[in-house]
């Protein structure tokens, strides 16, 4: 397993440095820096700073800016993520590899591992530079946690890889990225409480919300570099998160070799 | 003339068996635009609506969401002529654009034909939002029948020329993606669909003037939102008119130029 | 040994009539199919489009999954014990597909070893060895996608023999090949079944590339087996009639009935066409001897002016369809 992942990462960095994805790399910048940047127009321009009485009951924080900051710099290292992982075998498939692929014995596990780390290394840095933005408009780093947050921040790593795993197989049997990947996202962006705090939302919206990995990890993530706070303070949702993942992470395993065989069929019959 | 015609027909059917019964469709300019109208309507539920609220100097708050509808759907409209621009670098690399290229067909019609069509095939989803903004919503004002044909009128015709004028570019780009990034989610930040331009800093404001959403959706709101009558808003209108017209030349340069470039390299792309 | 053991497949493909609806079709892609591979020998499988040659080296490799019967190789199950038997069977199929276009050769060949697990030093030597065998030795740190179509047919025959596999299967591996290139591949091919003792099976459209390299050939039809044989004994029974096509400008009935009495002799089939504009008359006749002179000679003896004169060689396809013919009548 580990000798496939090695050889992946080192696959996906040749082709990396050989062919940089920029506009990719470039819209996934762009798009979390537009809703720092909207966030900060509404705040500072339309409502001058004046807030709903519930806020600060609901998100645990009075500043505003730092919330949908964090929430949209987070949300855009899950998108990057979801993309870059679930889309990986379907573009095996197109480019006409994945049977090569499928003919070795190696492990699958492998390969998505090697994949996610290799693609960690360009997501983190989107990561950082719309962190870098945010900061430059007014994020308070003042009272993090650090510690618990980059711990926090890995577990929602692999929430968002056992997700994608889930949403790689729908994707390689519905043989589309586009539709499938956009819904999910702008689901994404209106239950997990990225802009808002989720406790606005009507409650049938509520079972929605609990299944993104999203929602307790900005919660826990918002928790330690908002609030300060240790591990401790975000058990439950550390707890709800690892919960997901191992759902997830079975059912996307599951469904990936699934697929597989059908994707196989489907290009043949 | 007649080619003119038959060209826009042909690109009317052709989009047509393309985009109709495909799912795409359903899903980009519908389930998505809602979706995304929900979340920024609640967005603004951090903030204080009551009467005291500052936004009360632009919109009052129990106008929110026809405020939000508004330009929803005018971006919308908008919106989904990118994505047609789009598809038309995809027959770029597959190589049926050169093909037209080969017929003596005039060059705007190619580009305009192609926006009216993709747009007509929308125009559902217009009326789906004129009956939710007329049954559901609050707030409305008009001064007369006459201001809700002459808003889709107006909408429709700068529509229709900012998708000409993506079609240009996006004919003659090697990388689609990469306008599509530049030019998407600023008209959505600065037109003024979320929030009121004139809220605005005056940076802000000056990249509002480079987006013709901006134009369209004010001459809209005054018409649906404040009972402007039309001489109220003859001032922007004729702006927006102006706006569109330095639109079509730019398009219009644009095409000559790409064309040349071809002729000369052999490469349709420009850059 | 490979033991391909009465496997059928199945297809369901999805036939969408309206935008809700959908149905099921079923496509029987292989039927009852059973023969076996022996280390160091080259099998062929001969069948039009669509016949069930590329299903079945999918179900050989474990690609694909047989709805029943049973592949064995080695004693190891395609289905259960797939990674072991992964690891003893490799494919390469014609075309540009399965490589990775911004790798070089040698990385990709690399990336492959790795996945089959290889270690390093053996590997290092191995991609060395198989560049060299390939004639990439000069164009081994190039990016693939710089690389000459019979570049990219070699460097894939390369990762086709990155696990050293005991079984390799050759889906049209000629196709779109310059005749040299081609050439010199069927005798690498060639020397991969008999002096490394691989067993091989292939699957081409070309009848030559059949009788060069086969010991044993099987012909598919509609996913059935119709035929097995060796090639000497195929092409004489199946693929002996030729077909005679001569032009005149006419054909009186005395010379008609005369020709069809020779014809009768020889037990060969005629069939007379006329062109549009009546200004010629062509015909047509199968044969399995050689009577070319007798005809040609009947004609003179009429005076008739032969405009014209094709002898057609059998093509795969029209045997294999006069075999299938054969098999329903």
């Amino acid at each position: 397993m580990l000798q496939t992942a090695k050889a992946t990462f080192h696959r996906n960095m040749i082709s990396m440095i050989r062919a940089y994805p920029w506009s990719f790399f470039l819209s996934h910048i762009l798009s979390g820096i537009y809703t720092v940047l909207f966030a900060y127009f509404t705040y500072t321009y339309v409502f001058e700073g004046v807030l709903d009485s519930r806020f600060s009951n609901y998100a645990g924080t009075n500043d505003y800016l730092s919330y949908v900051f964090l929430g949209g710099a987070l949300f855009s290292f899950a998108v990057s993520t979801l993309m870059n992982v679930s889309r990986s075998l379907i573009t095996e498939q197109r480019e006409g590899t994945l049977e090569a692929l499928l003919l070795t014995p190696s492990s699958r596990k492998g390969y998505f591992l090697g994949n996610v780390t290799q693609q960690i290394t360009r997501t983190l840095l989107e990561f950082l530079i719309i962190l870098i933005f945010a900061f430059l408009l007014g994020l308070q780093f003042k009272h993090i946690h650090f510690l618990s947050a980059i711990f926090i921040w890995f577990c929602a790593v692999i929430g968002f890889f056992s997700q994608a795993l889930l949403l790689g197989s729908v994707m390689l049997y519905f043989r589309d990225t586009y539709i499938t990947q956009n819904t999910l996202f702008v689901t994404m962006a209106f239950v997990s409480g990225v802009t808002f705090p989720i406790g606005y939302l009507p409650e049938w919206v509520a079972p929605l919300s609990w299944m993104m990995p999203l929602t307790p990890a900005l919660e826990a993530f918002r928790h330690s570099v908002l609030e300060g706070q240790g591990l401790a303070a975000s058990g439950s949702q550390l707890l709800h998160l690892s919960f997901l993942s191992f759902l997830y992470l079975i059912v996307g395993s599951l469904g990936i070799k699934k697929t597989e065989k059908i994707v196989v069929e489907k290009i043949f019959s | 003339m007649i080619g003119w015609i038959r060209l826009f027909l042909a690109e009317l059917k052709k989009e047509h068996r393309n985009m109709f019964h495909s799912r795409l469709v359903y899903f980009s300019l519908l389930i998505w635009p809602v979706i995304g109208f929900i979340t920024s309507y609640y967005s603004f539920k951090p903030f204080s609506l009551n009467d005291n609220s500052p936004i009360t100097r632009f919109v009052p708050p129990d106008h929110l969401v026809l405020f939000l509808l508004t330009g929803y759907l005018a971006y919308l409209f908008f919106w989904s002529l990118v994505q047609s621009a789009w598809q038309m670098g995809y027959e770029r690399q597959s190589g049926t654009l050169e093909m037209i290229f080969l017929t003596p067909v005039h060059r705007l019609a190619l580009i305009y034909g192609r926006s009216f069509s993709s747009l007509l095939e929308s125009v559902w989803l217009f009326f789906t939002f004129v009956i939710m903004i007329l049954f559901i919503v609050e707030g409305i004002q008009v001064d007369g029948w006459w201001s809700f044909p002459f808003a889709f009128f107006i909408l429709f015709i700068s529509a229709v020329i900012w998708g000409g004028f993506l079609n240009a570019i996006f004919l003659f780009s090697r990388d689609a993606g990469f306008f599509y990034t530049i030019l998407d989610e600023p008209m959505l930040i600065f037109s003024g669909v979320r929030i009121p331009p004139l809220a605005f800093p005056i940076w802000a404001k000056g990249l509002a003037l480079f987006f013709p959403l901006t134009y369209t959706l004010h001459i809209i709101r005054m018409l649906v939102m404040e009972a402007a009558t039309f001489i109220e808003i003859l001032p922007s209108f004729t702006v927006l008119l102006v706006v569109l017209l330095v639109l079509i030349n730019i398009s219009a340069f644009v095409i000559k130029k790409a064309e040349n470039h071809m002729k000369q390299t052999g490469s349709m792309v420009l850059f | 040994m490979l033991i391909v053991d009465g496997v059928s497949k199945v297809y369901q493909s999805k036939v969408r009539e309206k935008l809700w609806k959908t149905t099921y079709k079923e496509v029987k892609a292989v039927e009852d199919l059973s023969f076996q591979i022996e280390p160091g020998k080259i099998i062929g499988l001969l069948g039009m489009n669509g016949a069930g040659k590329t299903t079945t080296i999918k179900m050989c490799t474990t690609l694909l999954e047989p709805n029943s019967g049973s592949i064995t190789v080695d004693g190891y199950d395609a289905v259960k014990d797939d990674r072991k038997v992964k690891s003893l069977v490799n494919m390469i199929a014609g075309g540009e597909r399965m490589l990775y276009w911004r790798l070089t050769g040698r990385e990709n060949l690399n990336y492959f070893g790795n996945l089959y697990g290889i270690k390093e030093a053996t590997l290092k030597q191995r991609i060395d060895l198989l560049l060299k065998e390939v004639g990439l030795e000069d164009a081994a740190d190039t990016p693939v996608e710089q690389y000459s179509k019979g570049m990219k047919q070699r460097l894939q025959i390369a990762r086709g023999l990155i696990n050293d596999p005991k079984y390799l299967f050759l889906d049209e591996p000629t196709l779109g090949l310059d005749a040299p290139i081609a050439k010199h591949l069927r005798s690498y091919v060639k020397t991969l079944a008999k002096e490394k003792n691989k067993g091989v099976l292939l699957t081409s459209h070309y009848i030559d590339e059949v009788e060069e390299l086969c010991d044993e050939v099987y012909i598919l039809d509609k996913g059935r087996l119709i035929l097995h044989d060796t090639p000497e004994r195929l092409t004489a029974s199946v693929f002996k009639e030729n077909s005679l096509h001569i032009w005149v400008p006419a054909l009186p009935n005395r010379t008609q009935k005369e020709l069809e009495k020779l014809l009768r002799t020889y037990h060969a089939k005629m069939e007379i066409k006329q062109s549009i504009d009546l200004e010629e008359i062509e015909i047509i006749i199968k044969t399995e001897q050689e009577i070319t002179s007798s005809v040609l000679a009947l004609l003179s003896n009429h005076q008739l002016t032969v405009l014209k004169l094709v002898v057609e060689q059998p093509k795969l396809e029209d045997a294999i369809l006069h075999l299938a013919e054969r098999r329903i009548g």
